[in-house]
C-alpha cells in the first residue's frame, strides 16, 4: 500500500516538474483552459441571471407556474402574443368546472381565470373636451345660476372653442388647396367648409347667447366630427378576476387610482401603455428624451432619433394650444416667460416653441418647467382615473362589440415598469371581457331576448347563428347581438349611458367564475414540483373526463379536445423561448470552443508524449507499471485543468463583479427590460456555474489526454534501449 | 544453478512484410556473480539477447528463465515486477529522468518497490552515490552532469534495489574510452563487492578485456564463449 503512495507521490512530482519544465506548452494549454472556463462562468452566470429575471417577469406578471387552455385551440397559448398577434384559442367554456377539478390537486394554490385579447380604445379629441366644459357652464347658466366666476369661465371656454374652430378652419383651408373639390363626397366637403366658416364667423359668437343650446348642438354635431384627430389605439388587456389576479401576481400593483372593487366592472390601464399611447405626445417625447439621455447616455447633439423628437415637439404645439382656453393660456404664458427669461411681448406659441427647443444643456430644466408650468393646466392623459371609456373589439364571430368600463386606476408591474411586454398590459374584469369576446352572459341573453321580442326576431342559438346568417332565408339577426356603436359616445365621460347601470352592478365570485375564459393561470405552493403537479392535474382532468385527447377523425385528421396543461415557459411563447435560445447559442459556442481546445490540447499532449517516449520507456524498463504512466499523464493534464480552470472561474467572478460594479448590463430595449426584469441585469455568480465550469474544463482536459495517455501506455521498455544511432 | 538460462531461443522481427531473424537458436547459461560481456558487431543480435534477458521482450521460440522464472509464462505486470525487483538496467545513453535530481533518480526504483522508510532510502542512496564517486552531486539535475557522471548515476540507480542481475547495453558507447574504462572498472568493483551478476553488451575490445567471460555473437548465433584474454587477443 505504501508502495502505491510513494509511487503516486513520485509520479506527481514528475508530472508537476514536467509541467514546469515545458512552460510554454503549459502556458498555452493553461490559457485555453482559462479562457474556456472564463466563458463558461461568465456566460452561465449571465444566463442564469437572465433566466431568473425572466422567471420573475413572466411568473410574476401573467404566467404563474402552469397554464391551462383548451386543447381544441388552433394555436399554442402565447401569453405575450406571437408573430401574428394574439394566439387563437378556443374558450374554456366553463371555468368554474375546470377550477373545481384543478383546485383539488395538491400543491395547487390558486387558479386564476384569464382572457387575453386586444381591443380598440378611442383616444378622444381635444374639441370634445372643450365643448364639454362649455356645455357644463351653459347648463349652469340656463339653470339660473349667475356668478362672476361662472361668467368668466363661460366666456373663457367660449373663447377657447372659438379659437379651436378658427384653427380648424385654417387647417381645412390648407387642406382645400390639395383636395379635389369635384370628386366623390364633394358636396359633403363643401358643407363642412360652410359649417366651419359659420363657426369662425364673429357673428355666430355674437349671437351665441341668444340660443346657447342650439349653438352648442351645431358645434357638437357639425364641427366636432371635423376635429376627430384622435383615432383609435390598440389596448392589450387580460380579462380576469382582478382580486385573484393581484393575489397571484405579486409584481402587479396599482400605480395610480385604486383597485377595481370586488365584483365590479372596471379596468386598470397599463401604465406603460398609457404613457406610450394616451399621454400628450409632447410630454411623452420629453420623457423619452430624458430617458435616452440619462439612462442610455445618448446626446441630442449626436443622436438622430433624439433630434427628430425635438423637431416633432417644436411642431407639435397645436395639441397643447387647442387644450388651453384663453385664461389658462395666459397663465401658462406668464409662467413660461418667467421661467425661460423671455421678452414680455412673446406670445404663447413662441414661448412653447422655445420651451420645446431642447438641447443637451437645457433638457432637464425645460422638462421640469413643462411639468410645473404647463402640464398641470393640461389634460396630460387622454384617459384619467374615474373616466368611463368605451372599448370595442371584434368578437369571436366577427362583429364588433363594445363595452363601457370605468378606469379605476393605472397598473404597473414592479421591477419591469419600463418593459413594453408586461407594461402594455391592462387588467379588466371578467364580465367585460366576456362581453367583448362575444360570450353571452345570462343577463346579456335576457337583454337580447327582450330586444328580439321587440323586433319580432326568432330565437337563434349560438351554434346555429352562422347557418341562420348565411344559410339564406331567415332575417338578419346578428345585429341584435351587437350593441350599435354610437360614435359620439366613444368618449363617454361621466355621461349617463346605457352602460352606467352595469358599472354599478356587483358580480358575485360565482358569476365571475362561471363562464368562459381563454386560459387559466395556476399558482403552486411549491413551484419546484411543477412537473409533478402538472402530471397530477392531467390525471385529475382525465378522471373528470376533461383531459386532453387526440383522436383520429373520420377523414384522418386529428381531433383534439379537453384541457391542455403546460408550463409557464411554454406558455410565454417566443418570449419564453428566448432563454432557451440563448442557452443553445452559449452551449454551441462553448462546445465549439472546447472542441477546438480538445484538438489543441490533445495535439500538444501527443507531442509531449512523443518527446518523452525514451523517458517513459526507461521508467517502464526499471519497473514502473503501465497504469502509473497513464496516471502520471492524466494527473499532469488534470492539474493544469484544475489550476487554470479555477483561475478562469476566479477571473470570471471578477468579470461578473466588474459588471455589477459598473451598473450591470443595461437593458437598452423593452424586450431586454422584460428579460432582465429591471433596467439592468446584475449577473450573479452561482456556485453551480463555477462547479459546472470546473467540471467541463476537467472533463475536456482529461478527454484530450486520453489519446496521449494511450500512446504512453503503448510505449514499451524496449524504446529505452534504442540507442541514438 | 544458472541465474539466467536461455534455451534454443529464436527471435524474429517484422520489417515491413519481411521477417528478419535477430536470434537463431541461441542457448546460454549465466552463473551468479559472473561479469559477462556479450560482444559482437552492431546488428548481430546482442541487444536483442539483452532485451530478452532483461524481460523487456519475449522470444519467438525457446525459453528464457530469469532467476528461476520462465519469462514467456509471465504477464506484463509480473514482468514489470520482475524487472523492478530482480534486475537493474544501465543504458547506452544513461536515460535518467531529466526533471528529477540525481538523488531522486537513484531513489526512484526504491519508491516503486516500496517497503522502505525515507531514512533507509536516503542512507542507501547516499552510500551508493558515494560508492560511485558522485556523493556531492545529489541535488544536481542530470543535465548539469557530464556523460561519465550520468552513467555513474545510472549505475547507482541500477544497483539501489540490490538486484541479482544488472544488464548494461553498451554502457560505454557514449563515453570517451578513458571514462568508459573507469565505468567498467566501477561496475566490476560492484560485481566483486556484492557478487551481483553483470551482463553487458559491447563491441569495444578494451572493454571486453575487463570481462571475465565473453560471449561472442554474430548473425544471431553464438559464435563462441571464451575467456576474456582470448577474446581480447582474438579481436581484430
Amino acid at each position: 500500500m505504501s508502495a502505491h503512495r510513494d509511487t503516486v507521490r513520485i509520479l506527481l512530482r514528475i508530472a508537476f516538474r514536467n509541467l514546469v519544465a515545458s512552460r510554454v506548452r503549459t502556458a498555452i494549454i493553461g490559457a485555453i483552459i482559462l479562457v474556456g472556463s472564463l466563458i463558461v462562468v461568465v456566460g452561465s452566470s449571465v444566463l442564469d441571471s437572465i433566466d431568473r429575471g425572466m422567471r420573475t417577469s413572466i411568473q410574476g406578471s401573467l404566467g404563474g407556474h402552469l397554464q391551462i387552455y383548451d386543447g381544441r385551440s388552433e394555436d399554442q397559448l402565447a401569453l405575450y402574443g406571437d408573430m401574428t398577434g394574439e394566439s387563437r384559442l378556443e374558450p374554456i367554456e366553463d371555468f368554474a368546472a375546470l377550477k373545481a377539478v384543478v383546485a383539488k390537486v395538491p400543491n395547487v394554490k390558486q387558479v386564476v381565470p384569464m382572457g387575453i385579447d386586444q381591443a380598440m380604445v378611442s383616444s378622444g379629441n381635444a374639441f370634445d373636451i372643450a365643448l364639454e366644459r362649455l356645455r357644463g357652464d351653459v347648463r349652469r347658466l340656463e339653470a339660473g345660476e349667475d356668478a362672476p366666476e361662472l361668467r368668466a369661465s363661460y366666456e373663457a371656454h367660449k373663447a377657447h372653442v372659438r379659437r379651436m374652430a378658427g384653427l380648424l378652419k385654417e387647417e381645412l383651408a390648407q387642406a382645400r388647396t390639395i383636395i379635389d373639390l369635384q370628386g366623390k363626397d364633394a358636396e359633403e366637403r363643401r358643407q363642412d367648409w360652410a359649417h366651419l366658416v359659420r363657426a369662425a364667423d364673429p357673428a355666430f359668437w355674437a349671437g351665441f347667447d341668444r340660443d346657447r343650446y342650439g349653438s352648442l348642438e351645431f358645434l357638437e354635431n357639425k364641427i366636432a366630427k371635423l376635429a376627430m384627430e384622435g383615432g383609435f389605439t390598440f389596448l392589450r388587456y387580460v380579462g380576469t378576476d382582478p382580486k385573484a389576479f393581484f393575489q397571484a401576481f405579486p409584481l402587479a400593483e396599482v400605480s395610480k387610482g385604486e383597485m377595481i372593487p370586488e365584483g365590479r366592472r372596471g379596468i386598470l390601464v397599463g401604465e406603460q401603455y398609457a404613457d406610450e399611447w394616451l399621454k400628450l405626445k409632447n410630454a411623452r417625447r420629453l420623457d423619452q428624451l430624458e430617458d435616452a439621455k440619462d439612462r442610455r447616455g445618448k446626446k441630442i447633439a449626436k443622436d438622430e432619433e433624439m433630434q427628430r423628437w425635438v423637431r416633432e415637439n417644436r411642431s407639435g404645439l397645436r395639441e397643447i394650444l387647442l387644450q388651453l382656453d384663453p385664461v389658462r393660456a395666459e397663465e401658462v404664458a406668464s409662467d413660461l416667460r418667467a421661467g425661460l427669461g423671455a421678452p414680455a411681448d412673446e406670445d404663447l406659441e413662441k414661448l412653447l416653441a422655445r420651451l420645446f427647443d431642447t438641447t443637451d444643456e437645457n433638457l432637464h430644466r425645460h422638462r421640469a418647467l413643462f411639468y410645473s408650468a404647463v402640464a398641470p393646466r393640461l389634460r396630460l392623459y387622454q384617459v384619467n382615473v374615474g373616466d368611463v371609456i368605451t372599448i370595442k373589439a371584434p368578437s369571436k364571430s366577427g362583429y364588433f362589440s363594445s363595452v363601457n368600463v370605468r378606469v379605476y386606476g393605472f397598473l404597473r408591474f414592479k421591477g419591469i415598469e419600463k418593459s413594453g411586454i408586461a407594461g402594455m398590459m391592462s387588467v379588466m374584469d371578467m364580465q367585460s371581457f366576456r362581453d367583448l369576446y362575444g360570450y353571452l352572459t345570462p343577463e346579456r341573453a335576457e337583454e337580447i331576448r327582450r330586444m328580439q321580442a321587440d323586433l319580432g326576431a326568432k330565437e337563434i342559438s349560438r351554434e346555429d347563428a352562422e347557418a341562420a346568417l348565411f344559410g339564406g332565408g331567415g332575417e338578419v339577426v346578428a345585429e341584435s347581438k351587437a350593441r350599435p356603436i354610437d360614435e359620439s359616445r366613444l368618449v363617454a365621460r361621466g355621461q349617463a349611458g346605457p352602460g352606467e347601470d352595469l358599472q354599478a352592478r356587483v358580480y358575485s365570485k360565482e358569476e365571475t367564475e362561471r363562464g368562459v375564459a381563454l386560459n387559466a393561470a395556476l399558482i403552486l405552493d411549491d413551484p419546484r414540483r411543477s412537473d409533478e403537479t402538472a402530471a397530477a392535474i392531467r390525471a385529475a382532468l382525465d378522471g373528470a373526463g376533461m383531459g386532453y385527447r387526440e383522436v383520429k377523425g373520420p377523414n384522418g385528421e386529428t381531433v383534439r379536445s379537453g384541457a391542455r396543461v403546460i408550463g409557464w415557459q411554454e406558455a410565454s411563447g417566443i418570449v419564453g423561448q428566448f432563454v432557451t435560445l440563448l442557452r443553445v447559442v452559449l452551449f454551441t459556442a462553448v462546445v465549439i470552443f472546447f472542441a477546438i481546445a480538445l484538438v489543441i490540447i490533445n495535439n500538444a499532449m501527443v507531442m509531449a508524449t512523443l518527446q518523452r517516449v525514451k523517458e517513459i520507456g526507461t521508467m517502464r524498463a526499471i519497473g514502473t507499471q503501465r497504469r502509473f504512466v497513464v496516471v502520471m499523464l492524466l494527473v499532469e493534464i488534470a492539474a493544469v485543468g484544475v489550476l487554470f480552470g479555477l483561475g478562469g472561474a476566479l477571473l470570471g467572478g471578477g468579470v461578473v463583479a466588474l459588471i455589477r460594479a459598473v451598473g450591470g448590463i443595461p437593458a437598452t430595449t423593452d424586450m431586454l427590460y422584460f428579460i432582465f426584469s429591471g433596467p439592468a441585469l446584475f449577473p450573479k455568480l452561482y456556485a453551480t456555474s463555477v462547479a459546472g465550469s470546473l467540471l467541463v474544463v476537467l472533463l475536456v482536459s482529461i478527454l484530450s489526454a486520453l489519446y496521449p495517455a494511450l500512446l504512453a501506455m503503448r510505449v514499451t521498455p524496449v524504446e529505452a534501449m534504442a540507442s541514438e544511432e | 544453478m544458472a541465474i539466467v538460462s536461455v534455451k534454443n531461443v529464436s527471435k524474429d522481427y517484422m520489417l515491413g512484410k519481411t521477417v528478419v531473424p535477430a536470434l537463431r537458436d541461441v542457448s546460454l547459461d549465466v552463473e551468479p556473480g559472473e561479469f559477462l560481456s556479450i560482444a559482437g558487431p552492431s546488428g548481430s543480435g546482442k541487444t536483442t539477447l539483452l532485451n530478452l534477458v532483461g524481460c523487456v521482450d519475449t522470444p519467438t521460440a525457446g525459453t528464457v528463465v530469469v532467476n528461476g522464472r520462465d519469462t514467456s509464462a509471465l504477464s506484463e505486470r509480473a514482468l514489470t515486477d520482475l524487472r523492478l525487483r530482480t534486475l537493474g538496467f544501465i543504458f547506452q545513453s544513461f536515460n535518467l529522468v531529466s526533471v528529477l535530481s540525481v538523488f531522486q533518480n537513484v531513489e526512484y526504483p526504491l519508491l516503486l518497490q516500496g517497503g522502505t522508510t525515507r531514512r533507509e532510502r536516503a542512507d542507501r542512496v547516499v552510500a551508493l552515490l558515494d560508492a560511485v564517486g558522485i556523493g556531492s552531486y545529489g541535488r544536481h539535475r542530470p543535465s548539469e552532469l557530464s556523460g561519465g557522471q550520468r552513467q555513474r548515476v545510472a549505475i547507482a540507480r541500477a544497483l539501489v534495489t540490490r538486484p541479482r542481475i544488472v544488464l548494461a547495453d553498451e554502457p560505454t558507447a557514449n563515453l570517451d574510452s578513458k571514462t568508459g574504462e573507469t565505468i567498467i572498472d566501477l561496475m566490476k568493483e560492484m560485481n566483486a563487492k556484492d557478487g551481483t551478476t553483470f551482463i553487458f553488451s559491447t563491441h569495444d575490445p578494451k572493454v571486453i578485456a575487463h570481462a571475465n567471460a565473453v560471449v561472442r555473437i554474430a548473425d544471431g548465433r553464438i559464435a563462441a564463449r571464451e575467456s576474456p584474454r582470448a577474446a581480447a587477443g582474438g579481436a581484430p
